[in-house]
């Protein structure tokens, strides 16, 4: 820790850093800055920064309206894009009460206690995610245009998808994050960018940096990126699949050369786990009234519990790993997507895996089949049990799951309910377009 | 006389199996036949352990090693039978290096540090501080002439009269010679260095600061040797700079405990250094101290106490030790500084398996490391004014203690003594096989043994002294951080302690007291004078202080202690139940330092402090006795009522205080809380009824609400409903009756209210109406919700026959054959409508205890409609209580035994933490609160452990979520 903090020191007076910019996040998946100067740093690892949590989402109870940001001196960057002129730099905080506890509401304070609770059974988390998002050219919320109408980057004539993906990597690369970039076949505009594999801490932070620079970027290049989860009819929605793993130690938990697929017994469980609890926690792996347009548009999002082997219609995939590469051993979660809060979503996704493990839960048959291509009635015969189809279904199982509840803390679960039954009263309470369009004149 | 044949000599002499010395004895060359053997054999008998002694010598010789030089004088046999059966460990060494028998004939005192870092320099022929002898040759050189030495001081050791004497001259002996063999490890590690860096290496300088019991110079037999490295370059950049420094480090390191043929000396262990294992091996100077003014931890300083540079480069060791101390000495104004300690002392006595609780010398209650914890902390907390407390060791922190005053010259002694006789075990628990142990052994030989060796004659005198040791330092903590204290505030006359108040003051400080000043004011008063109370509580108070200390409001508890003992005043009976009860004064502290209500109480009725000694006095009182001693009370003061009206009172408050004090003490669970407060209510409404119900007049109160279920907390109002029949017009006479009997009541410390909003029409109606009034009114106006009220009613006082024909009344209306749908939608509306209406403005739903989600109201009114629908074909479900109701409507299957359970929980947590939250405030809180002090008071008022504050508020609104889950679905929808 020390360490660190004299390297955070040192490196600001070296780059001569004028701002460092200290990042949390709210309950909901945004992104908070405050901006301090160098002086304060230190106090800022020592003391925290008092910060006013009423006026943030979720962070602190009414009558704690005081909460305290702890830099963590582990996560400091100088932030490549506001150029040498004047330099600046962001680290991640924890939230503290003002007596030094962790506030309940932290989502990183979730995390953290999640991984703690896997360390106690000996294992460490590793998450590996594929983010999809949209580029559009303009931010105009009522006509959103795709960048380009093709499928590949290269085919498109202009430049400006090159020069962002070109810019996007290497401030990526800038600020330590190495990714993978492709242009998605599918959708026109659309994007998947790879995050290297790493603890799951450290990925949740990685993804909330990553959406900043991309956005960052995009502005600079003069288009706009989002991750609204589905913002096209028609097109495909964006999805954060993720790959986990659990390591003992340095081996990889995951891997049993004898097993099916070189899954180990505690792989099938946690899978296992996964599937049992996904209905319960989807609400917090796809938390937009929007999810579940790109969960049930049909297309490639999995919307039926099940899992399978190189089979794209199912829910948790199981890829096999080569005999030579025990360590990457995986599994592969492909509800979630690309606007969950991760450090939430990661959360509910080890916990539930840990209590498949921990309950020693059985895995059920394996699907095989295109599970969207079955018929309700099949599906039922197979044991394919649907994702909730809204948010509000969603909510609804949320609210019974003790699991859930364990994992987010009374605070946080009471919150993010109560919260996202309020969208989706807003969402109700709207006429749609397909409304008027077929009731207003016919009826 | 009859000549003892050769074995019962044998046994004589104290072997354990003459049969086997015998025949050892057979083995024996012709060379040792005769006054040799007899030598031989006197001179085992000498040793600690006779047969082992003896089956050495033998086993030596037959390995080929000649002890015919040892043989040649009777001094050398001696001592060298003395190691042999004194130290296995030894005798195996001997074994193997015949050459080392010479030291162990002839012990010599031990030498002084430059002569065993030149001996230990010497064996791996190094020249300027570097080793010539190639690196596998010269490490088992080091480690072979570093046991020489050992088995001299060992011999050495075992020959002393007086071992506890000379145990800190043995102690400072081992360090030393541990610092020679680190100094040779370096010297091995320069070679290494110089291979690969050629003269670079040179240029870096490298200082080994030794640190715990190394540093202190009180090292054991056989221990971690615990290091912090320090480097400097000159000429040389980083990285390679740190890298040398990290090589000399590792190499170091290997010489003294990597594996090799010749076995590893002990563990170096890097540990202390800045950022634990995380942090670099080794830093320069400038970063060490950079680490310690910014981010060291009050306990890491608490390990720079011992900090000593004991080899390599003398000059950048000096500076370390000059840079860091300074900094230890304002560890104890630090932030944290009280809580680092208390998880300091809890550490003391954590993680010691059970079954060795009993046999350790080091840790638990009375062992080594509780003399060494107080010790430190006198230290840190004194060292900053007083530079000559500023030592390393143990006896000499001791010593500089008693010399400034701030510890008694007596306790000194005592201490020292305790801490001697103590490593004198260890040592020799230690050596005997050279392991790593303290654990005292339980086998009958192996106590003899330790008894011989340490200079005790048996193994009953060992255990004794034991004992007496473990007890005495159990004490310790008192006596030389607590007791002096009293010296501070009043000139006692006869003690040599002379603690200044800003002495005192920080100590206070230290251990939790937030106003230091205002607890030695009180400690003044209490201990002050020359009275017998005054004597006594200069005895207990250094205890009491240390377990207040422990509580959640040090303060408080002192302030309420002082102010009970001043209301005791003289009686004999409190002091020395203090004195002679443990459990008592423990009890007593606990309660005052946790529960204002308590203190508050206690203050006017000081002999309850009498009910601690043990639990039949903390058992709550029935109700049928509660109204025999209010009636009893009654007659004796009928014509003096201010003398009546005080004496209710007290008996009310002093009833109150029992209850109060079992359930902060975990006797009662709060169901027993319910029922007793309750009796109380009865006896004393009944009492006062009693008293002012005019002849010709029938008075009667039912009691309805938590009342009548008997499940009412500290500080709950007592719903009622009045009752009377009489000639002229007994409604006036009646209402008069009613106000006098609450001014009767009526308690300003103890807030006493009848509350009779449940009554017919609410607060519009008469307060008193007449059984005829009561039928006309449910005849004609009764809603259901009416009903609802009356489903925990309950004859309570006055008229018992008068309620009875009420009751009847009542039970026609409450249990109804069948509830009408509609009655039963407008029981749910009226609910909902309550939920929004009735919780406080800026109330959070999920906090209050009452009326929030799943809390008391939720669990209540589910049931109450239960009892509404069902009880008029189910009698089971007749009863005033909640939780029976519960209970019955589960058994009826009316609700699932899981769902019951939920609600339950709920119910019984609530009530719970309503009470604790009384207890701790002495007034009724309705909400859980958010500030995490009073958390953790009411959660260790409830009975959780210490630091429970977070647990209790997340287990709380698990539980209420739960039962909020349960209610929602089995109240509204139906």
């Amino acid at each position: 820790m020390d360490k660190q903090r004299d390297f955070v020191l040192r490196t600001i007076e070296e780059r001569g850093v004028k701002f460092v910019r200290l990042w949390f996040t709210d309950v909901l998946g945004t992104l908070k800055s405050v901006a301090i100067a160098p002086a304060e740093v230190e106090g800022a690892f020592t003391e925290g920064l008092g910060i006013d949590g009423s006026s943030i989402e979720g962070l602190s109870r009414s009558s704690e309206a005081d909460v305290i940001a702890k830099a963590d001196p582990s996560t400091f960057q100088v932030l490549p894009w506001r150029g040498e002129i004047d330099p600046t730099a962001r680290m991640f905080c924890d939230i503290a009460t003002p007596d030094g506890q962790p506030a309940a509401a932290d989502p990183r304070h979730v995390l953290k206690r999640t991984l703690a609770k896997a360390a106690d059974l000996g294992f460490s988390f590793y998450t590996h995610p594929e983010c999809e998002f949209y580029l559009l050219k303009s931010a105009d919320v009522h006509h959103p245009e795709p960048v380009d109408r093709a499928g590949y980057f290269d085919n498109v004539p202009g430049g400006t998808a090159h020069d962002f993906r070109r810019a996007s990597v290497r401030m990526l690369e800038d600020i330590g994050i190495s990714v993978e970039f492709s242009h998605h076949e599918a959708g026109p505009g659309q994007n998947e960018i790879d995050l290297r594999y790493a603890d799951a801490l450290s990925t949740a932070d990685n993804i909330m940096t990553f959406r900043t620079v991309v956005k960052e970027v995009a502005i600079q290049e003069g288009v706009y990126a989002t991750f609204m989860p589905k913002p096209f009819e028609g097109q495909p929605g964006s999805g954060m699949h993720t790959h986990m793993s659990l390591f003992e130690g340095e081996r990889n938990a995951f891997h049993d050369p004898a097993g099916q697929y070189q899954l180990s017994k505690v792989g099938r469980q946690f899978v296992a786990g996964l599937l049992h609890h996904a209905p319960e926690f989807t609400a917090v792996t796809n938390q937009f009234v929007n999810s579940y347009k790109r969960m049930w548009s049909g297309d490639e999002a999995p919307s039926y519990v099940s899992w399978g082997h190189n089979n794209r219609s199912a829910l948790v995939r199981v890829p096999l790993s080569k005999p030579n590469k025990a360590q990457s051993a995986r599994v592969e979660y492909r509800g979630l997507d690309s606007a969950a809060n991760p450090y939430l979503a990661f959360s509910v996704l080890l916990a539930a895996g840990l209590k498949g493990i921990e309950e020693g839960y059985e895995l059920p048959e394996e699907a095989t089949d295109d599970v969207w291509a079955l018929s309700d009635r099949e599906r039922r015969a197979l044991g394919f049990t649907p994702l909730p189809a809204s948010l509000d279904r969603a909510l609804q199982h949320m609210e019974e799951s003790e699991l859930v509840a364990e994992t987010l803390g009374e605070q946080v679960f009471e919150y993010f309910l109560r919260n996202k039954r309020e969208d989706w009263q807003r969402y109700r309470a709207q006429v749609t377009r397909v409304e008027l369009e077929s009731n207003l004149l016919s009826l | 006389m009859r000549i003892p044949s050769p074995r019962a000599r044998l046994a004589q002499l104290g072997f354990r199996e003459p049969s086997r010395a015998a025949a050892c004895l057979e083995e024996l060359p012709d060379a040792w036949r005769g006054t040799g053997r007899t030598a031989l054999v006197e001179a085992a008998a000498r040793a600690a352990d006779p047969d082992t002694a003896i089956e050495w010598a033998v086993r030596l010789e037959r390995a080929g090693v000649s002890l015919d030089e040892a043989l040649a004088d009777a001094g050398s046999l001696e001592s060298l039978l003395r190691v042999l059966g004194g130290s296995i460990g030894i005798a195996e060494h001997l074994e193997r290096h015949a050459e080392d028998l010479d030291v162990a004939a002839r012990p010599m005192p031990p030498a002084p540090a430059e002569r065993y870092v030149d001996s230990l320099l010497e064996s791996v022929d190094a020249s300027a501080g570097i080793a010539r002898k190639p690196r596998d040759e010269a490490i088992a050189a080091m480690r072979g002439r570093y046991r020489r030495h050992l088995t001299e001081l060992v011999a050495w050791d075992l020959g002393l009269d007086d071992p506890a004497a000379s145990v800190d001259v043995v102690s400072a002996a081992l360090a030393d010679l541990a610092a020679a063999a680190l100094e040779a490890g370096l010297a091995i590690a320069r070679a290494a260095a110089r291979e690969r860096y050629g003269e670079d290496a040179d240029r870096v300088r490298l200082a080994v600061v030794a640190m715990g019991k190394t540093g202190a110079r009180e090292l054991n037999y056989l221990s971690d040797v615990d290091v912090i490295w320090v480097h400097e370059a000159d000429g040389v950049e980083d990285p390679r700079a740190t890298q040398i420094a990290t090589l000399l480090a590792r190499e170091t390191t290997a010489a003294c405990a990597q594996f090799q043929k010749a076995p590893p000396l002990w563990e170096v262990d890097a540990n202390l250094r800045p950022e634990g294992k995380d942090g670099a091996l080794t830093r320069t100077l400038a970063s060490h101290v950079a680490y310690y003014e910014r981010w060291a931890k009050s306990w890491e300083f608490q390990a720079l106490l011992k900090a000593r540079a004991v080899a390599g480069d003398a000059e950048l060791g000096t500076a370390y030790e000059a840079a860091v101390r300074s900094k230890v000495w304002e560890s104890s104004s630090r932030e944290g500084f009280v809580e680092s300690v208390q998880r300091m002392r809890e550490r003391v006595s954590e993680h010691i398996p059970a079954d060795e609780v009993a046999r350790q010398l080091k840790l638990g209650p009375g062992g080594l490391r509780d003399i060494e914890f107080t010790v430190q902390l006198l230290q840190l907390v004194h060292g900053a004014d007083d530079e000559s407390v500023r030592q390393r060791g143990t006896l000499e922190a001791l010593d500089a203690l008693a010399e400034l005053g701030i510890i008694g010259r007596a306790d000194r002694d005592e201490f020292s003594a305790h801490y001697r006789f103590l490593r004198v075990l260890e040592h020799r628990i230690q050596f005997w096989r050279m392991r790593r142990t303290h654990l005292m052994p339980v086998e009958p030989d192996e106590l003899r043994r330790l008894a011989r060796s340490a200079g005790l004659p048996d193994a009953d005198a060992l255990t004794e002294r034991w004992q007496a040791v473990r007890r005495a330092v159990r004490s310790l903590h008192e006596r030389l951080f607590y007791r002096p204290l009293l010296g501070a505030v009043a000139s006692l006359g006869h003690d040599d302690v002379r603690l200044t108040p800003e002495h005192a003051a920080k100590r206070l400080e230290a251990s939790g007291y937030a106003d230091a000043r205002g607890a030695l004011g009180h400690i003044a008063e209490l201990t002050g004078g020359v009275t017998r109370r005054a004597q006594i509580q200069r005895l207990l108070l250094p205890v009491l202080l240390g377990w207040f200390a422990e509580g959640v409001d040090p303060d408080m508890g002192l302030l309420a202690f002082r102010r009970l003992s001043e209301a005791l005043g003289e009686s004999p009976w409190f002091l020395r139940m203090l004195r002679d009860s443990p459990v008592a004064a423990r009890r007593l502290t606990r309660l005052l330092s946790s529960s204002r209500l308590i203190g508050s109480l206690m203050e006017r009725i000081p002999e309850a402090a009498s009910w601690l000694d043990g639990d039949e006095q903390l058992r709550p009182r029935s109700e049928e006795s509660l109204r025999e001693e209010a009636a009893a009370v009654l007659a004796r003061h009928r014509d003096d009522r201010e003398a009546l009206r005080t004496a209710l009172r007290s008996l009310r408050r002093r009833e109150h205080l029992r209850v109060a004090m079992a359930s902060a003490l975990q006797r009662i669970d709060e169901s027993t809380v319910g029922v007793a407060l309750t009796a109380i209510a009865a006896a004393l409404v009944d009492a006062a009824l009693t008293l002012h119900t005019p002849e010709g007049l029938r008075l009667a109160t039912i009691t309805l609400g938590r009342t009548g279920g008997r499940e009412i907390g500290f500080g709950s109002d007592i719903d009622v409903m009045h009752v009377a029949v009489g000639e002229g017009d007994p409604i006036a006479v009646a209402t008069t009756v009613i106000r006098k009997v609450q001014e009767t009541l009526a308690d300003p410390t103890l807030p006493f209210e009848l509350d009779a909003a449940l009554r017919p029409e609410g607060r519009q109606g008469p307060i008193v109406r007449t059984l005829e009034s009561y039928r006309a009114y449910y005849e004609r106006w009764s809603e259901p919700w009416e009903a609802q009220a009356l489903l925990r009613a309950r004859p309570f006082a006055g008229d018992a026959e008068l309620a009875a024909e009420l009751m009847a009344i009542i039970d026609e209306r409450r249990y109804p054959q069948e509830l009408p749908a509609a009655a039963a939608r407008e029981v749910r509306r009226i609910k909902a409508r309550v939920e929004s209406e009735r919780l406080p403005k800026n109330a959070d739903r999920r906090r209050h205890l009452k009326l929030g989600d799943g809390a008391l109201s939720d669990v209540e009114w589910l049931v109450q409609l239960l009892q509404l629908q069902h009880a008029g074909h189910e009698p089971s479900l007749r009863t005033p209580s909640t939780l029976e109701a519960l209970a019955a409507a589960a058994r009826a299957d009316l609700i699932s035994d899981r769902d019951a359970e939920i609600l339950r929980e709920a119910w019984s947590l609530a009530t719970r933490i309503r009470n604790g939250l009384a207890l701790a405030r002495a007034r009724t809180i309705d909400v859980l609160p958010n500030d995490r002090t009073e958390l953790e008071a009411v959660a260790r008022l409830i009975g959780m452990p210490a630091r429970s504050a977070l647990a209790l508020e997340e287990h709380y609104l698990a539980v209420t979520r739960r039962s909020r889950r349960v209610f929602d679905r089995l109240f509204y929808d139906a």
